[in-house]
């Protein structure tokens, strides 16, 4: 039911389980984040932040419970998912003989953008790219093929931001404008999901956090209640 | 910025300053022996590993059991058929031996060269972080060579044909065992002279050094063709000694070609480890050519199908190891054929054979062509449908460009084909290529690999998996090769076409089933989510 006083999530997830075979790697994950906010998903390694992240850009499918990203129900309808979602995998994310422009060119053209030639330029130059748009993507650096995930999660505008550990290996001016695509995705009202390990960059970029444990959300708490000594011991204590 | 070598990239290690001790260096605390040791030490340790990691250990031991069983066969049976060991067609074949152990010589090196030095035991990115020094490499590559179907096949022909030529006498048991020993010697100085233009090919210009060697090696073959001399040149090859130590019966002369054998081989092994660790400091240029090339930009296409088969043509043609592995199989057989002066009807086996090739390129797992991009690639509002058809498509495209070449080199000597011999080859060509495109994408669903394609050494899928697809592979498509041989000799063209179209008829029934697969979002998640590791 919707609430009178907050307009409806963009990302609802409800009591969301994936299993692998014998292993569950989400076990009854909620979630709600909004348009113009931007959530923080943290938690210790196999907690299930990668594996959310993966059912909310439909690529993984849920076993048990829903999850509906911008009214689309991902089980039901995943290509309507993956028309809003722009996702920034946590491993890898590039096709390796493929060049960053050539990886651009495939993603504008199954979302039917037009003109997108200018952004794209400007997003590879903000992520210091520009010189190697037509190279394969074999030879980057691991901070080099995250930054340029994040500028394929970011081309098409999208309404859900998914970015799965961009931070990972990313030097500084590689960070920040990782927070300048945030900011921008905020501020025209799209949602936003940031997995990371790295509690004080998530707090930096974010309004809120929520904290998976086990496969399950344990707490979601205001971005600024994570920050400095006592955020580190917060967090700590909800990961024990 | 680093634009080219990745950060997981093995730099060649820099020489040491004079004087200064270096653990990867010769130098005074640590003798060549200690290393040779620890290499070979190296070696059970990494294939502990693999056997560990290793999916279904059942049908491993069941893999290795069978061939055993068919080696003996091979080693034995033929002894046992009418004519064997006598003065008629046995002899024949004795006297064609001595040019069939060079054959298996020269088809060696040519499989290590387009390898890139043979396969790993343990691919470059995990290794990088171990370590493996360039000998235990060497070695290992050694020891997976024979996990190789067209290894296996030849070893399995030479044995049958030594068993068939002698007969079923005392002698037998010291001929196979100098044969093995050949063949052992053979793929061990292969593999030495394939590390050895490796090296040659990092140098600076190496690549269009090694090329041009290669077009003058072909070129010497196709003029010795031209004058005739192919044959007499083939008959020098020094192999006789090696037959005439098999089949004397004199235990002098049989020990003494054992020893000298057994002798060549430990040296083939030993010197091998030297253009290895020369190979191995050298910057490998024809894969970072690859990634330091800049490519052109070109419009963008109007279809969501074009733009996924311009992405997947990419994936495979700006491979190293595919454009190697694809020039190889289109003119190694095309060029046999030349040679042979093949006919149109026996012409029907080689596109089986190139296609078969093809898919161990990396159709048998096709999806693995995207990498770590697996996981963004599923992540595009694309129907999964149009990602197979892309994927599809681009696999049979690179088996018939390869299937089509060699039939056409292949046909520079055979004059004019008959209409029936004409319509037994396309239907061969068209049969073959879904029937391998349908069990690629099959196998590629059900058992998918992670694999970097960046070293020229990789293969879509481990040794012993290698060995069964080849397997299953070769024999579907030279029965359809050989029954399609048969049917170009009936004047009627009408018939291959009749006979083709159930085999398409199943083959495309197989593919849909794949496909179907495909279709299922678990079934996709599986795969992307290994592919993209």
């Amino acid at each position: 039911m919707r609430d009178n006083q907050q307009p409806a999530p963009v990302v609802d997830v409800r009591s969301l389980h994936v299993r692998f075979g014998e292993v569950e790697a989400v076990a009854g994950v909620d979630l709600q984040a909004h348009a113009g906010e931007a959530t923080a998903l943290l938690g210790r390694n196999g907690a299930g932040k990668s594996t959310t992240m993966r059912v909310l850009a439909g690529v993984v499918p849920l076993t048990a419970g829903s999850a509906r990203v911008a009214g689309h129900d991902v089980r039901t309808e995943p290509l309507r998912v993956k028309q809003v979602v722009g996702y920034c995998p946590d491993v890898g994310g590039l096709v390796p003989r493929a060049t960053p422009w050539e990886h651009l060119q495939l993603a504008a053209r199954l979302r039917r953008m037009t003109g997108w030639e200018e952004h794209g330029r400007d997003l590879l130059e903000r992520f210091e790219l520009g010189d190697v748009a037509h190279r394969v993507t074999a030879g980057f650096s691991h901070g080099m093929s995250r930054r340029l995930s994040v500028v394929l999660a970011a081309l098409h505008l999208p309404q859900v931001l998914l970015l799965d550990e961009p931070f990972d290996g990313v030097d500084p001016i590689g960070v920040e404008a990782t927070f300048e695509v945030i900011a921008d995705a905020r501020a025209r009202g799209a949602c936003v999901l940031v997995s990371t390990h790295l509690r004080e960059l998530a707090v930096e970029a974010c309004t809120s956090v929520s904290v998976l444990r086990g496969g399950s959300r344990v707490a979601t708490l205001a971005a600024e209640e994570m920050a400095g000594e006592e955020g580190a011991r917060a967090y700590r204590g909800l990961l024990d | 910025m680093p634009t080219v070598a990745s950060s997981t990239e093995t730099p060649p290690v820099p020489a040491p300053p004079r004087g200064l001790w270096h653990p990867r260096l010769r130098g005074p605390r640590r003798s060549d022996l200690t290393d040779a040791v620890r290499a070979v030490v190296d070696v059970g340790h990494l294939l502990r590993f693999r056997r560990a990691t290793m999916r279904r250990r059942g049908a491993f031991a069941a893999g290795m059991t069978l061939l055993l069983l068919l080696t003996a066969t091979a080693a034995t049976v033929p002894a046992l058929t009418p004519g064997a060991g006598g003065d008629g067609r046995a002899f024949e074949v004795l006297l064609l031996l001595p040019t069939a152990l060079g054959a298996f010589l020269a088809l060696a090196v040519v499989s290590a060269t387009a390898s890139g030095g043979g396969r790993e035991l343990l691919a470059r990115d995990p290794a990088a972080v171990h370590p493996v020094s360039p000998t235990t490499d060497h070695l290992g590559a050694l020891l997976l060579a024979p996990l190789n179907i067209a290894w296996l096949l030849q070893v399995w022909m030479l044995l049958g044909t030594t068993a068939y030529a002698l007969g079923w006498r005392p002698l037998l048991v010291g001929a196979q065992a100098v044969l093995l020993l050949w063949v052992l010697t053979a793929t061990a100085v292969a593999q030495a002279f394939a590390w050895a233009l490796e090296s040659a090919r990092r140098l600076p210009h190496g690549v269009v050094g090694v090329r041009a060697l290669v077009v003058g090696l072909l070129g010497a073959v196709v003029g010795l063709q031209v004058a005739g001399q192919l044959v007499a040149t083939f008959d020098r090859i020094p192999t006789q000694w090696v037959v005439i130590g098999m089949i004397t019966g004199d235990p002098w002369v049989l020990a003494r070609t054992l020893l000298v054998l057994l002798g060549a081989f430990l040296l083939a092994v030993v010197l091998g480890a030297v253009p290895a660790h020369v190979a191995a400091h050298r910057v490998p240029r024809d894969e970072i050519g690859v990634e330091g090339s800049s490519y052109g930009v070109r419009r963008t296409p109007r279809t969501d199908l074009g733009v996924l088969l311009r992405t997947d043509r990419a994936s495979v043609w700006r491979a190293v190891p595919m454009r190697r592995g694809i020039t190889v199989l289109a003119l190694g057989p095309a060029l046999v054929a030349v040679i042979g002066n093949l006919p149109w009807s026996s012409m029907t086996v080689l596109p089986g054979l190139v296609a078969s090739g093809g898919a161990l390129l990396f159709g048998v797992n096709a999806w693995c062509l995207d990498g770590r991009g697996a996981l963004w690639r599923e992540s595009l509002p694309v129907t999964a449908a149009a990602v197979f058809a892309a994927r599809a498509w681009v696999l049979a495209e690179f088996l018939l460009v390869a299937s089509l070449v060699t039939v056409a080199v292949a046909a520079l000597r055979a004059g004019l084909p008959t209409a029936a011999e004409t319509a037994a080859l396309v239907c061969t060509v068209v049969v073959v290529t879904v029937q391998v495109v349908a069990a690629s994408m099959r196998w590629s669903a059900a058992r998918p690999y992670a694999v970097d394609f960046r070293s020229a050494r990789a293969t879509p899928a481990p040794p012993l998996g290698m060995v069964g697809y080849s397997a299953r592979l070769a024999i579907s498509t030279t029965f359809t090769g050989l029954l399609f041989s048969g049917l170009s000799r009936i004047p009627e063209w009408r018939i291959s076409v009749l006979v083709a179209l159930p085999l398409l008829i199943w083959s495309a029934a197989r593919l849909h089933r794949a496909y179907r697969r495909w279709l299922e979002p678990d079934q996709r998640a599986r795969v992307v989510t290994t592919v993209a590791v």
